[in-house]
């Protein structure tokens, strides 16, 4: 095969993001120790719309692939790169305010770094081979474990990344166990051909490792999204690491996680059938189907604990990376309500909204976050006092921020929960969407502590808090998506219907 | 011949090892050095299947390269952030690793 005939516009959006992470690389060498380097992130941002404009291209077109599927177009991965260039580009934007040349000597790294992190959850959502997910993942995680640690002399900074580098490393250790079985038993680390030799193994008594393989993966993955049983290292790294690149771990990174869960576990699982029914194929029964009750152990399991945990937290980033595993477990709910072949398209089309609105709120929380505690020089629930009346449209739109990420009316997150609640009430798990409700209301505790913050308490000064042009138009923009996607969801849920098609998971697709 | 069951019990002892040894051990580079071990059990899973497997091919020994291409990027990485670590605290013991508030 020659290389060169390949058909290399398909990879046009991840060569954008790796031309431009060389780019700077080079630049960044070049340039004088003192010179100042916002200019990366301005760079960057532009060439993230270019990014986003072959993706839209890109968002439509028939499957195609390369190189035996191990990078492959189609509408989940296509949909997925979207959100992931959307809210790097909204990252930047908060990395050109928050980095300090005292803090960051070498803030150049910082650039690239987050460009290459980017380019490892891409390749996450767009590939069909483990080889390529595993590196795609590996990727975005090296990148993740060195921003964390970027600020060298905090010594937080440094534990939060030592933290994230074990558990990461254990649980892709796990994850590659997991795999190392499924290869096994199917001679291929291609999905689509793991898809028709599994099923074959499972009938002929190797259940046990299509099992074993199932639990090891789910547990190895579930790192990248910071739910049960690896959610321990989500607040201590949540709290060391820099604010944008917390940001990008909560949000980011998880929607990668989820990305690579729903593309192996789908893909993989979804035709293995435990028990024919010839008389009434519609009883058929599946592997998945069944395997969905252990998906719902964990994100019920996930609910509670994020949520209970995060009200005891006064600082407050740990609370929104508990928050942040809550919302994990929210979001697990359409998968594990995936208890028939009828309803699995509507359930990923809900994840992915959910995923969307909570990219927008979060990064919004982010940002205030970001000004908040840049200004009072601590990160504790207390900062935001009297921030009203200091700034009263930044406690405003803060309000209405977490207002969203409780899943109250008239905004945003309460579509995403709404539509994720009838996803659990449709297949009858009555008790999922029972936890979801209860741990709903436990969250209002947390988020509304921070509201009367704002409101209720005289703060430190008076003095008004002055934001910088570019982050009024982030929280513009995030308050923007809140509001009217809370008015009319219909939009963007019609366009995530129209381009996400099931199909596309399971098409080998063509090569031109 | 040596059974394939004997190469996955070989992988299966390394890999709780170096899990007992991740959970247990105070020193960060041995925590390092026993992520090393439970990487190198699934390498040799890999190999087994991948020389008797039921549809033994060589997918597995490449992949086998890119498990320990990545491994060679974690100890650089784990080792650099151990680095910083040492100059600020004058110590690697994980059980020192607590300044956040649980």
């Amino acid at each position: 095969m020659n290389l060169l005939e390949l058909n290399w516009g398909l990879l046009a959006p991840e060569l954008t993001i790796i031309i431009l992470a060389a780019v700077i690389t080079i630049a960044d060498l070049v340039m004088s120790d003192k010179g100042d380097r916002k200019i990366f992130g301005w760079v960057s941002i532009v060439g993230i719309v270019i990014a986003i404009y072959f993706t839209l291209q890109q968002l439509g077109s028939p499957v195609e692939y390369l190189l035996e599927n191990s990078y492959r177009v189609d509408s989940f991965g296509s949909l997925f790169k979207l959100i992931f260039l959307v809210g790097t580009g909204i990252v930047f934007i908060m990395s050109i305010n928050y980095i300090d040349k005292e803090e960051i000597p070498h803030d150049g790294e910082f650039y690239y770094l987050l460009l290459t992190a980017l380019v490892g959850a891409m390749i996450m959502a767009s590939s069909a081979d483990i080889i390529t997910l595993y590196i795609g993942l590996e990727l975005l995680s090296f990148s993740s474990y060195i921003m964390v640690g970027i600020r060298k002399k905090n010594l937080k900074s440094n534990e939060a990344a030592f933290k994230y580098i074990i558990t990461g490393l254990i649980s892709s250790t796990v994850f590659l166990y997991g795999v190392s079985f499924i290869y096994g038993l199917t001679g291929s680390t291609n999905l689509l051909v793991i898809s028709e030799r599994l099923p074959e193994a499972f009938t002929n008594g190797f259940d046990f490792y299509v099992y074993l393989g199932f639990f090891m993966i789910l547990v190895g993955l579930s790192y990248k999204i910071a739910a049960v049983p690896s959610y321990m290292w989500a607040p201590d790294v949540y709290e060391g690491a820099p604010t944008p690149v917390t940001a990008f771990l909560a949000v980011i990174s998880k929607a990668a996680g989820f990305a690579i869960i729903i593309r192996i576990l789908v893909t993989i699982f979804v035709p293995i059938v435990t028990e024919y029914n010839f008389a009434d194929p519609s009883q058929t029964e599946f592997f998945f189907f069944e395997a969905t009750t252990y998906l719902a152990i964990i994100a019920a399991l996930t609910m509670i604990i994020g949520n209970t945990m995060a009200i005891f937290q006064s600082n407050a980033k740990r609370l929104l990376a508990l928050s942040s595993v809550a919302h994990a477990g929210y979001i697990l709910i359409p998968l594990a309500s995936m208890k028939s072949p009828l309803t699995m398209s509507i359930d990923i089309s809900n994840m992915i909204f959910y995923l969307v609105v909570y990219l927008i709120m979060n990064l919004g929380v982010f940002t205030v976050v970001t000004i908040v505690n840049r200004d009072a020089d601590t990160e504790d629930i207390t900062s935001f006092r009297g921030l009203y009346h200091r700034n009263p449209l930044l406690g405003v739109a803060m309000s209405f921020f977490l207002i969203s990420l409780a899943g109250l009316p008239v905004s945003a997150g309460f579509i995403a929960k709404f539509n994720i609640f009838v996803s659990a009430i449709t297949v009858k798990s009555y008790w999922l969407a029972g936890i979801m409700v209860v741990t709903s209301v436990i969250s209002y505790f947390y988020y509304f502590n921070i509201i009367r913050q704002m409101y209720m308490r005289p703060g430190r000064t008076e003095a008004k808090l002055r934001v910088s042009n570019s982050l009024q138009f982030v929280i513009l923009l995030a308050f923007l998506g809140v509001l009217l996607l809370g008015i009319f969801p219909n939009t963007l849920l019609d366009f995530i219907y129209q381009n996400f098609n099931l199909a596309d998971l399971f098409t080998v697709g063509f090569q031109r | 011949m040596v059974p394939l069951n004997a190469y996955l019990a070989v992988g299966a002892i390394m890999f709780s090892i170096g899990m007992f040894g991740v959970l247990n051990k105070k020193s960060g580079i041995i925590v390092l050095l026993s992520i090393e071990l439970m990487l190198n059990a699934v390498n040799i899973n890999l190999i087994a299947f991948s020389r008797f497997g039921f549809y033994g091919n060589i997918t597995g020994q490449i992949f086998t390269i890119f498990t320990i291409t990545v491994a060679a990027a974690e100890t650089a990485v784990g080792l650099a952030i151990l680095i910083a670590i040492f100059r600020n605290k004058g110590t690697i013991s994980i059980t020192d690793l607590n300044i956040m508030k649980r």
